[in-house]
């Protein structure tokens, strides 16, 4: 038996039973989740190389399953990810109804996504796209509200993006025959012009829906902030790379090697841009700290997607390294505000302040991954941005440089805003029960801020799988020479010269800082918001002195004109258009017996007068 | 004796095909369900018609092999047309009783024997 | 050879005369005979096919009479895959149906089981015989079969639907009795073969005149989209496992006559294309109609519709894929159609008006018909790993295949609507929750048994659809080889 059979296998009998092991006890289900997640993974690093390849044969297709460098490099995010929010999740979902339907589809969609990068044939990878698809869809619509609305919109635009990339597929496998992704990459180039640009375009269309790029973006605020967080963590640190994926196979193995290929990659890129620039603009207004993460999410992959488009050496480690940095970050995110949600019950950020001194450790995770977010050195993200800008400016592309760099600037707006909402302001009453979140949901959430300040420190850690990946698809070797040709590292001389910069001005922070602490220990004493007079007059109890509501008002007034007009609604009310038009279909069947023998004889008679064309 | 012949011919067709057009006119214009189920049943006779007259031949004898009318055998009218013809009268007699009887429970059901205003399914 | 194929027509209709007598002496007689029956018919067929498979195609001649002259029976692999498949949903409505008006007369149900086993009967019939006047008979046993059963519930508007039936279909038979005699006037022969071979020597005016007679007939059956106004009203009254009867076995049925007529019968290139626009039609006529039902069995019915414009236009794409790809579209929707209206049935058991808000909730009360409905709908949709996929990805390989990209495009597009009704009733099943107080019915024994077997084959051809691509290749290959057909009738015992 294969090892990549098996670890699929284990995915999906384990994803059963896990959901059966339920009626035996709750602490047997959690712990044969966590087997059935780690396990795999265990097996996945130390048994499957690039070498291992196994073939199911039917007779309409042949799945064939193997690893390429680049599937190594996104199942690191997969595996990683799957098994931290996976002990996140089971602190999470501790005594929460349907745990053993949630805990299935959990499951069920990482084992999908490690299918779809193991596949290298199409018909795989779209049967584990649709299993992903509908796993992801029954955790989106797993709390039951709203289901009719925001569940339907994610399958309906899932539906369009794996329909765009059956069509390609079917496409594909009448000019090659055949249904290998290398089939396709070396048959490219012999294809017809409108082929060349009809299959990237369908397929980009399929993968474009799941990283969320826009106008195909309308399901991903609703469905990000409508799963449970600890999903949300897997849906925008991983799943969503799974369009990321399959949009750097496109552009890297297919559209660089047409001229035609540069209008779609101008604009994918466009694209992207407006989708980061205006998601950060949406992520600003948004009240509800998941609404806010899912929309700064959208953004983030705007970023990686305009650094996978634009197709400079530089600019694809750019995003394929914030695509790594942005499941760190911003699954830890998300599980900071599944925790502020599991001890305060809310997630609304104008209700919950002053947790600092309840969730210490909570507040310390969502720190650092903000930093991360913001691309402040010496965090994982500021790495991935400077090369990304460094590319885009070396590449001729000004407008996306200023649009990339207002958004990734609006971004502060927002991180401050969900620092500030939930941690520092007023300590209030309402909140005082609040306790840290339990250690299985802390622990997660900080080894991921602390990677994101390794990876800052030592980026090479993952941009040698990035750069074995590249060189798979041709791209010149740039470990060790290209990329640290960019500004950033040129500056301190070579890649590692970085680290020990880093580490001296930590260390000095770090000496001085417990130097005034042990200096000044006796004389401390904590300062609540209260503590304060105003024109000598003393702060009443109840009193309210931070404001968390309406933040940013008078920078949202400017930019209104660019929020006015939404592709959500237009969508929307094309949806119910449509609808309309087919309660009017419906009325042909008038339930009138005559009339469908009317029907039979009008039938008869346009058959008759088009007789002749049935000769052939 | 050909003139008659075609005459023949001709009223003979045109009878089948004239039934039929009476039947399919009352099926599809009248409202009463009787008078449907009774355009259907003349729409019936009408292909039956149609069906012997093509199995017609002239001065054809009945389709029976005996010991003595072997040479006859050239005249003989087409026997299928008239054993399919049995069958198809039976399975119309068969409709037409079902229709009868679903007739009277719609009668029951609805008090009304209007096709139009027999239409609760509908959409 | 262990059985011959005219027992499949000679044991029901002997057995539907004994049943009454039968029943007088043991009344329970009236529901077993007619399973032993229907599971005789369906071993016989997997007995059949594996003689079939080493030996070809059986020609079965009655009384002696050879063809052309006299009536045969085929039982090829294409005309025995259908007739197993038949046979086997024939089985299982009954399985399901076994318990069923337990407590109430002995009479309801002894009509029920002798007019189930003649649809089954005359739908296999259709399928088997090689001699159109004999399809004719055996389409109206189906018919008079299908009035008596839709109209069984006097307590609902079942005769409305029974009379709109009918009405289409005593225009159909009509019809089809014309365009027979127009075949015969001209060919003088009855047999399907014999006909084949002698249709180049028709009149053009003729043979296209008797074609869209055929069409007519055979597309009320088929529900063929402006013919089919009687379908869902037939689907909605009729007892619950009759849908699945109609969907599974009728339509199949009546779909295997029309494709017989287009790829054996008639030598037209055009009728492809007849083919591929009413399919067309009816599937998007047909789904977007089922996107604004309110009630559970008429959304059901419409997509049932849908899904046989889908095998239409499968049927019409023409290739030996496009047939396999029919056959495997038949074989999935009989299965999982049968599914949905099983589960259905018992989701909206007792409910007067069956509004699909009546499912709300259930997933509570019916874990396991739940499950069934729901992987019913995701197989329905064409999601992996359940079977559907496999059969929409062989259309729409087979129409990619003959360059057919709009064709795709719109399957593609229609088939998100399908998506769409089906998951608004799951998420109803869970979601939602259950207001009215009527009682939930647990599903009988046999039931959950016919349910759970036909979910199993959902998943099991979902994981591993190889099971029966072997049977569906060979079919496609009998039903594109015309000659071979012709002369295996023709020349029997020669």
């Amino acid at each position: 038996m294969n090892i990549i059979i098996l670890i699929l296998i284990l995915f999906f009998l384990g994803a059963i039973i896990t959901a059966f092991s339920g009626k035996i006890s709750a602490l047997v289900q959690d712990i044969l989740f966590l087997i059935v997640l780690v396990v795999p993974a265990v097996l996945f690093f130390t048994g499957v190389d690039m070498n291992t390849e196994s073939i199911i044969t039917f007779s309409q297709a042949q799945l064939t399953f193997g690893m390429t460098p680049l599937s190594y490099y996104f199942s690191l995010i997969v595996m990683g990810l799957a098994v931290l929010a996976g002990f996140y999740t089971v602190g999470q979902m501790n005594g929460k109804k349907r745990k053993g339907y949630y805990y299935l589809n959990y499951i069920l969609s990482i084992g999908a996504m490690f299918g779809i990068l193991m596949s290298k044939d199409f018909i795989s990878f779209f049967i584990f796209w649709e299993i992903m698809t509908w796993a992801s869809y029954l955790i989106v619509i797993y709390n039951g509200k709203n289901v009719q609305k925001i569940g339907i919109k994610y399958f309906v635009m899932s539906a369009i993006g794996a329909y765009a990339m059956l069509m390609a597929i079917v496409l594909i496998h009448s000019i090659t025959g055949s249904f290998l992704i290398t089939d396709l990459i070396s048959e490219y180039t012999g294809m017809t012009q409108g082929m060349q640009l009809l299959i990237p375009a369908l397929l980009l269309i399929g993968f474009g829906v799941k990283a969320a790029l826009m106008p195909l973006h309308i399901w991903a605020p609703d469905a990000y902030s409508n799963a449970p967080m600890s999903y949300t963590a897997i849906f925008s640190g991983a799943l969503s790379k799974m369009g990321i994926y399959g949009m750097v196979i496109v552009f890297l193995s297919l559209l660089s090697k047409v001229p035609e290929g540069a209008l779609i990659r101008d604009i994918v890129a466009w694209l992207a841009a407006i989708t980061a620039a205006i998601s950060t603009l949406w992520a600003i207004k948004q009240d509800d700290a998941k609404r806010l993460l899912a929309y700064s999410s959208i953004g983030q992959l705007g970023y990686i997607i305009i650094g996978v488009a634009i197709g400079t050496p530089m600019s694809i480690i750019a995003g394929l390294f914030l695509a790594f940095m942005h499941g760190v970050f911003k699954s830890a995110l998300f599980m900071v505000v599944g925790a502020v949600e599991k001890q305060t019950g809310t997630t609304d950020l104008t209700e919950v302040t002053g947790l600092i001194r309840k969730m210490p450790w909570t507040f310390l995770a969502a720190l650092i991954s903000i930093i991360a977010l913001a691309g402040i050195p010496p965090l994982g993200g500021f790495v991935g941005k400077w090369m990304l800008y460094e590319s885009l400016i070396l590449s001729d592309h000004f407008m996306l440089v200023i649009l990339v760099f207002f958004s990734s600037t609006a971004a502060f707006l927002y991180c401050y805003k969900i620092l500030f909402g939930f941690f520092l302001g007023q300590e209030e009453k309402e909140w005082a029960h609040v306790k840290e979140a339990p250690a299985i949901m802390i622990v997660p959430m900080v080894i991921l801020s602390i990677s994101s300040i390794v990876l800052g420190t030592y980026p090479q850690l993952i941009l040698k799988p990035i750069n074995a990946a590249m060189m798979s698809f041709g791209l010149p070797d740039t470990y060790g020479n290209l990329w640290k040709e960019s500004i950033l590292f040129n500056k301190w001389g070579n890649q590692i010269a970085l680290a020990p910069i880093m580490y001296g001005i930590m260390l000095v922070f770090v000496i001085v800082t417990i130097f005034l602490f042990f200096r000044n220990r006796s004389r401390t004493r904590y300062v609540t918001t209260k503590d304060i007079s105003t024109s000598g007059e003393i702060i009443k109890e109840h009193e309210n002195l931070t404001f968390s509501r309406g933040f940013f008002q008078p920078f949202l007034r400017a930019v209104e004109p660019v929020m006015k007009r939404q592709i959500d609604k237009y969508m929307l009310s094309f949806a119910k258009g449509v609808e309309d038009l087919f309660e009017f279909t419906r009325r042909i069947y008038n339930g009138n017996g005559q009339t469908y023998a009317i029907y039979a004889m009008i039938f008869l008679i346009i058959l008759l007068m088009f007789g002749k064309n049935l000769l052939g | 004796m050909e003139k008659y012949l075609d005459i023949l011919n001709v009223a003979i067709y045109g009878s089948a095909v004239l039934l039929m057009l009476i039947g399919l006119y009352g099926a599809l214009t009248k409202k009463s369900l009787i008078k449907i189920v009774l355009g259907l049943s003349i729409l019936d006779s009408g292909v039956h018609l149609l069906m012997i007259a093509i199995g017609y031949l002239k001065d054809g004898t009945a389709p029976i092999f005996s010991a003595g009318n072997e040479e006859k055998m050239s005249v003989m009218v087409d026997p299928i047309p008239q054993a399919l013809v049995l069958t198809a009268i039976v399975i119309g007699f068969g409709v037409t009783a079902v229709a009868i009887s679903l007739v009277i429970r719609l009668y029951r059901h609805h008090n009304t024997l209007r096709i139009d205003e027999i239409k609760k399914l509908k959409w | 050879m262990v059985g011959s194929p005219v027992l499949f027509v000679a044991i029901p209709l002997l057995a539907a005369f004994i049943i009454p007598l039968t029943g007088m002496i043991w009344k329970n007689s009236v529901r077993i005979i007619p399973g032993l029956v229907l599971a005789f018919m369906f071993a016989l067929s997997i007995s059949l096919m594996g003689y079939v498979s080493e030996h070809g195609t059986i020609v079965e001649v009655i009384a002696g009479w050879k063809p052309p002259i006299g009536i045969n029976l085929v039982f090829s692999p294409f005309t025995g895959f259908l007739t197993m498949l038949m046979t086997f949903l024939g089985f299982m409505v009954w399985l399901y149906s076994y318990k069923f008006k337990r407590n109430v007369d002995f009479e309801p149900s002894m009509k029920y089981f002798i007019l189930l086993m003649l649809l089954v009967t005359g739908s296999v019939g259709i399928v088997l015989t090689g001699d159109i006047f004999n399809m004719f008979v055996f389409i109206e046993i189906v018919s008079i079969s299908g009035y008596g059963l839709t109209s069984f519930y006097t307590r609902r508007d079942s005769a409305e639907a029974a009379f709109k039936f009918l009405f289409m279909g005593a225009i159909a038979s009509t019809f089809l009795l014309i365009a027979i005699m127009i075949i015969y006037s001209q060919l003088g022969t009855l047999n399907i073969a014999d006909i084949a071979e002698k249709m180049p020597l028709m009149d053009n005016k003729l043979k296209v005149l008797s074609l869209v007679f055929f069409i007519l007939a055979i597309g009320v059956e088929a529900e063929i989209f402006p013919l089919n106004g009687w379908a869902p009203d037939v689907y909605t009254q009729a007892p619950g496992p009759i849908g699945a009867a109609f969907a599974g076995i009728v339509v199949k049925a009546a779909i295997y006559a029309s494709v017989r007529l287009v790829y054996t019968m008639y030598d037209f290139g055009g009728a492809f294309d007849l083919f591929i626009i009413i399919g067309l039609i009816t599937f998007i006529v047909a789904e977007t109609t089922a996107l604004r039902q309110d009630r559970l069995k008429r959304m059901l019915a419409y997509s049932s519709i849908g899904q046989m414009g889908l095998v239409m236009i499968a049927f019409g794409i023409g290739t030996k894929e496009g047939v396999y790809a029919a056959l495997f579209l038949m074989f999935n929707h009989a299965i999982i159609k049968s599914l949905l209206f099983f589960s259905g049935s018992y989701l909206v058991f007792n409910k007067k008006n069956k509004y699909i808000k009546h499912v709300n909730g259930m997933g509570k009360y019916l874990p396991i018909t739940s499950v069934l409905f729901t992987i019913g709908s995701f197989a329905i949709i064409g999601l992996p790993p359940f079977s559907g996929f496999w059969s929409k990805l062989a259309v729409l390989t087979a129409a990619a295949d003959s360059k057919m990209v709009i064709l795709i495009a719109v399957i593609l597009i229609i088939s998100i609507l399908e998506a769409v009704y089906y998951l608004r009733v799951v998420n109803r099943i869970y979601f939602f929750d259950k207001k009215e107080k009527t009682e939930t019915q647990k599903p009988s024994i046999n039931a959950l048994i016919a349910m759970i077997c036909l979910g199993i084959i959902v998943l099991v051809i979902g994981f591993y659809p190889d099971l029966i691509s072997g049977y569906l290749d060979r079919a496609a290959t009998d039903l594109m080889d015309k000659g071979n057909y012709i002369k295996e009738v023709l020349t029997i015992n020669k």
